[in-house]
């Protein structure tokens, strides 16, 4: 790693960068202009942010309050632990401890930064992590290895068998840091009562794991609080849900990432409820109205990203997006399979539901909502499976209407790139047109975004899309 | 010897073909962690299936993507081509996202090609962890494992036959730790290529003759005078899926290394522990199988994996490791790292090497670093005795 970049704590840069422009918009506009003039390379992105109204903002304050909890916790004597995206911070706030999400770290690197993470993804190959291991993780993971983090007190994953890279990083995390570790572990199928059992019994050594390294005993009632909270979120989702099915949508593409992030972030947590009572609130006056949520208000192109979305500098994806006029319908990160989403009608077993009534109900309710998280939910097994990720694609593509699919991931993603080739030729056999790109989501010298973009335009034009 | 090499360097080698020649069942599995005494117990020969004998891709990089390790490919290369035509049936195993991937891929690309998909085709879900609802899921997947193939099969899997076959694979488990001890020697009489030849023989050749091979075999090796580790540095070879007897004979035709243990998916690892032959069978495969752990697949268990590699290298007397991973096979190539950073720190010099599996197109890259690697270990060594350091 280069010695000046070794000279910055990592998390305290990126918590004052992101406290810096939360607070941005708190100023007149023309004060705003002129402090894009002072951070020439994150103007992009704090700006596309900002122009998206309340819910950009708020998705701004979000994740400066995400980087503010990690940066004080050893002041309140709280433990941090590792942990991935699918994986729900619900249990660590109901336990209070503060979690460490590496691939939202990344990718909030990875669109702040000119450079992106390649430094601290570089130097996670540097002490040994193979350069064919996922850049989601390496991102920040090199800078905690690095040591430019907060110390991080326990390590705690839900991907072996789902995405073996991913478990594979925080395995190693663990012990290059001597740290402790567990693996929630999920079978290759759901919905049946085994996996349900598996589900619960793997969750219940996972409390008694986050119970021994914290020091922290698990609270029914704040948990029944965090749920409740969830409940909450969850509902107002289904609405964002259900306003991405119209046509035109008034979701604007930036709402996905907010979703989702969001959900990652805090999820059981006011802090995510803010931002979703904004994000609705901002949809529904576009629903009222009959508009698009794109900026130019003209919907020319519902497209499913049947994977995960690109991160890279300056959200040149979602701005690119709106340039052409192409509503997010959706990824797989978006959804959350609650019962009373439309989609998981369509999927019977595919779902979880929130009941709070007894400890042991809330055990079931927050196991069976991990195990719907995505990637664990539909990438576990074969794909072309009852409720797997053939399945969901094509129940999410009908009913969001979807006019093709795209499937981005980064080369790490080892359990998809296992047969994403013929899961693309099923999707096609059904009629929908369905483009794989072959760039990595959060690193842009394995394809440049130019490079991507342009190979993005030639499948609209051959395919007729655009 | 000879029955050994022909085994482990044929995909339809002569032992399966005499056994198809009599009419019985051959199952072809994907993974160690498959209970290969299941299938024996019934008269079905349990064969693992390996990507020897490739000579493209052209059906392998048609179903997976580009960013995955070349061994899954090179079975589907095989399995496109009509080699696995032999199978009855074939059990594919979550070992890693790749191996997983072989269940859709192969079944896919036998909506191309006819008949390439055996009649019997399971997924056998093997879970990450051993301990308690682990182990409990894991002895579930055997019972429902050994219920299919009673239905597809026609046979009727008893506690009695299990046992008889648990007892004829331990016999060749006590033979190969025999070997094991011989290869602890100072003066060494068997090369690492056979043994490694004899170990992979023993997962795909039918057991009583294997067993009954592999005692000739002993015997003969123990009445070996000569010493083929004279003047040569031991080595051990760890790390990716290996079934290549020709990455064996890379390194000792160097004529300056005896590979004189390994650590690889085949070979002599999960030979180490005997089943127990009395109690319940299906927990004692089970216990054994899954109990073992020592595949990163079992994340978390990164220490354990370290002990029993220290303590194999000890036993082994070996100067140095040599430790690759296939391109893409990030659970070695992370494995591997952390191996190295803490077996140099005990003055264990580490060789660490990423390459491909299947027709070895990197020969004279792997050739380079192997010499550079037994220089290393030559100028240690003479820098010890200098110091008069006989160690």
């Amino acid at each position: 790693m280069r010695p000046e970049i070794e000279e910055y704590h990592y998390d305290w840069l990126m918590g004052n960068t992101l406290k810096a422009s939360a607070i941005l918009p708190l100023g007149t506009k023309k004060e705003t202009e002129l402090a894009y003039r002072y951070v020439p390379y994150y103007k992009n992105v704090v700006k596309s942010f900002i122009d998206a109204g309340d819910p950009g903002v708020q998705t701004l304050v979000m994740l400066a309050k995400y980087y503010e909890n990690i940066l004080t916790a050893k002041a309140r004597g709280k433990k941090i632990a590792a942990t991935t995206f699918c994986n729900s911070p619900v249990i660590l706030y109901a336990m209070d401890i503060v979690p460490v999400t590496f691939e939202i770290l990344t990718a909030v690197g990875a669109m702040v930064w000119k450079r992106g993470m390649f430094d601290y993804m570089d130097f996670c190959c540097e002490v040994g992590m193979p350069e064919t291991s996922c850049s989601s993780q390496r991102g920040a993971l090199g800078a905690v290895l690095a040591g430019l983090c907060e110390q991080i007190d326990m390590i705690i994953c839900d991907t072996p068998g789902v995405c073996d890279t991913n478990a594979n990083a925080f395995a190693f995390a663990s012990a290059y840091m001597d740290k402790p570790f567990f693996q929630l572990n999920y079978p290759s199928s759901i919905g049946d009562n085994r996996s349900q059992q598996y589900h619960i019994d793997d969750y219940k050594e996972m409390i008694k794991f986050a119970e021994q390294h914290s020091g922290n005993k698990l609270d029914y009632d704040r948990l029944a609080q965090v749920l409740a909270e969830v409940d909450k979120q969850d509902a107002m989702i289904a609405d964002l849900e259900d306003m991405l099915m119209l046509k035109p949508t008034p979701v604007p593409p930036l709402f996905n990432l907010a979703l989702y992030a969001g959900r990652f972030c805090f999820s059981g947590h006011p802090q995510y409820t803010t931002l979703l009572e904004s994000m609705v609130a901002s949809a529904k006056q576009n629903a009222e109205a009959g508009i698009s949520g794109l900026k130019n208000r003209e919907e020319k192109l519902r497209v499913f990203m049947c994977y995960i979305d690109h991160y890279t500098v300056d959200v040149n994806f979602y701005n690119y997006l709106e340039e052409r006029g192409i509503v997010h319908v959706g990824s797989i990160l978006t959804r959350n399979f609650r019962d009373n989403t439309p989609y998981a009608k369509e999927m019977p077993g595919s779902t979880y539901g929130v009941d709070t009534s007894t400890p042991e109900a809330m055990l079931d309710t927050i196991a069976q909502m991990n195990a719907r998280l995505p990637m664990v939910r539909s990438i576990r097994g074969p794909y072309d499976k009852k409720g797997m990720w053939l399945e969901e694609s094509l129940v999410c593509a009908k009913m969001y209407q979807a006019d093709c699919l795209i499937y981005n991931g980064t080369p790490g993603c080892r359990n998809t790139w296992g047969m994403v080739k013929p899961f693309a030729r099923d999707i096609e056999k059904h009629g929908y047109p369905c483009h794989i790109m072959y760039d990595d989501a959060f690193d842009d010298r394995v394809e440049s975004w130019e490079a991507t973009r342009e190979r993005l335009d030639e499948f609209f034009k051959i395919r007729g899309l655009l | 010897m000879t029955v050994f090499h022909d085994a482990a360097t044929r995909v339809e080698c002569d032992s399966i073909a005499r056994w198809k020649k009599d009419g019985k069942p051959v199952v072809g599995y994907t993974c160690s962690y498959t209970p290969a005494e299941i299938f024996y117990a019934v008269d079905i020969l349990p064969v693992r299936l390996r990507g020897i004998e490739t000579d493209g891709m052209e059906v392998g990089d048609s179903y997976f993507g580009p960013f995955i390790c070349s061994f899954p490919k090179c079975i589907l290369q095989l399995a496109g081509k009509g080699r696995f035509s032999f199978l009855d049936g074939a059990i594919i195993t979550p070992g890693c996202d790749g191996m997983r991937r072989l269940d859709e891929c192969w079944r896919k690309a036998g909506e191309d090609f006819e008949g390439i998909v055996p009649d019997y085709f399971y997924y056998f879900d093997v879970p990450h962890k051993s301990e308690n609802h682990g182990m409990a899921w894991y002895i579930e997947e055997i019972n429902q494992l050994i219920k299919s193939v009673e239905d597809h099969f026609n046979v009727n899997i008893t506690n009695e036959k299990l046992q008889a076959a648990i007892r004829e694979f331990n016999k060749g488990r006590r033979l190969l730790n025999e070997i094991e001890r011989l290869r602890c020697e100072k003066d060494v009489v068997v090369s690492g290529t056979d043994v490694f030849a004899a170990a992979v023989a023993g997962t795909v050749m039918p057991r009583d003759e294997y067993t009954a091979e592999l005692k000739k075999w002993v015997s003969a090796l123990k009445k070996r005078k000569t010493s083929l580790s004279e003047g040569k540095h031991r080595v051990m070879l760890v790390g990716s899926i290996s079934d290549e007897i020709d990455l064996f004979e890379l390194i000792e035709n160097t004529q300056k290394a005896l590979i004189v243990g390994e650590n690889l998916c085949f070979g002599i690892r999960y030979e180490g522990n005997e089943i127990a032959e009395d109690g319940d069978p299906i927990e004692a495969l089970a216990g054994h199988y899954l109990g073992s752990s020592v595949c990163p697949r079992m994340y978390g268990k990164y220490k354990e994996r370290l002990a029993m590699l220290k303590e194999r290298i000890g036993q082994s007397r070996a100067e140095g490791v040599i430790m690759q991973n296939i391109r893409f096979c990030d659970l070695h190539g992370a494995e591997n790292a952390l191996f190295e950073r803490d077996l140099e720190a005990m003055g264990i010099p580490c060789l660490r090497v990423e390459r491909e599996y299947g027709p070895h197109i990197d020969i004279g890259r792997m050739k380079l670093r192997i010499n550079a690697f037994l220089e290393r270990i030559e100028g240690r060594k003479k820098a010890n005795k200098g110091d008069g350091d006989e160690t």
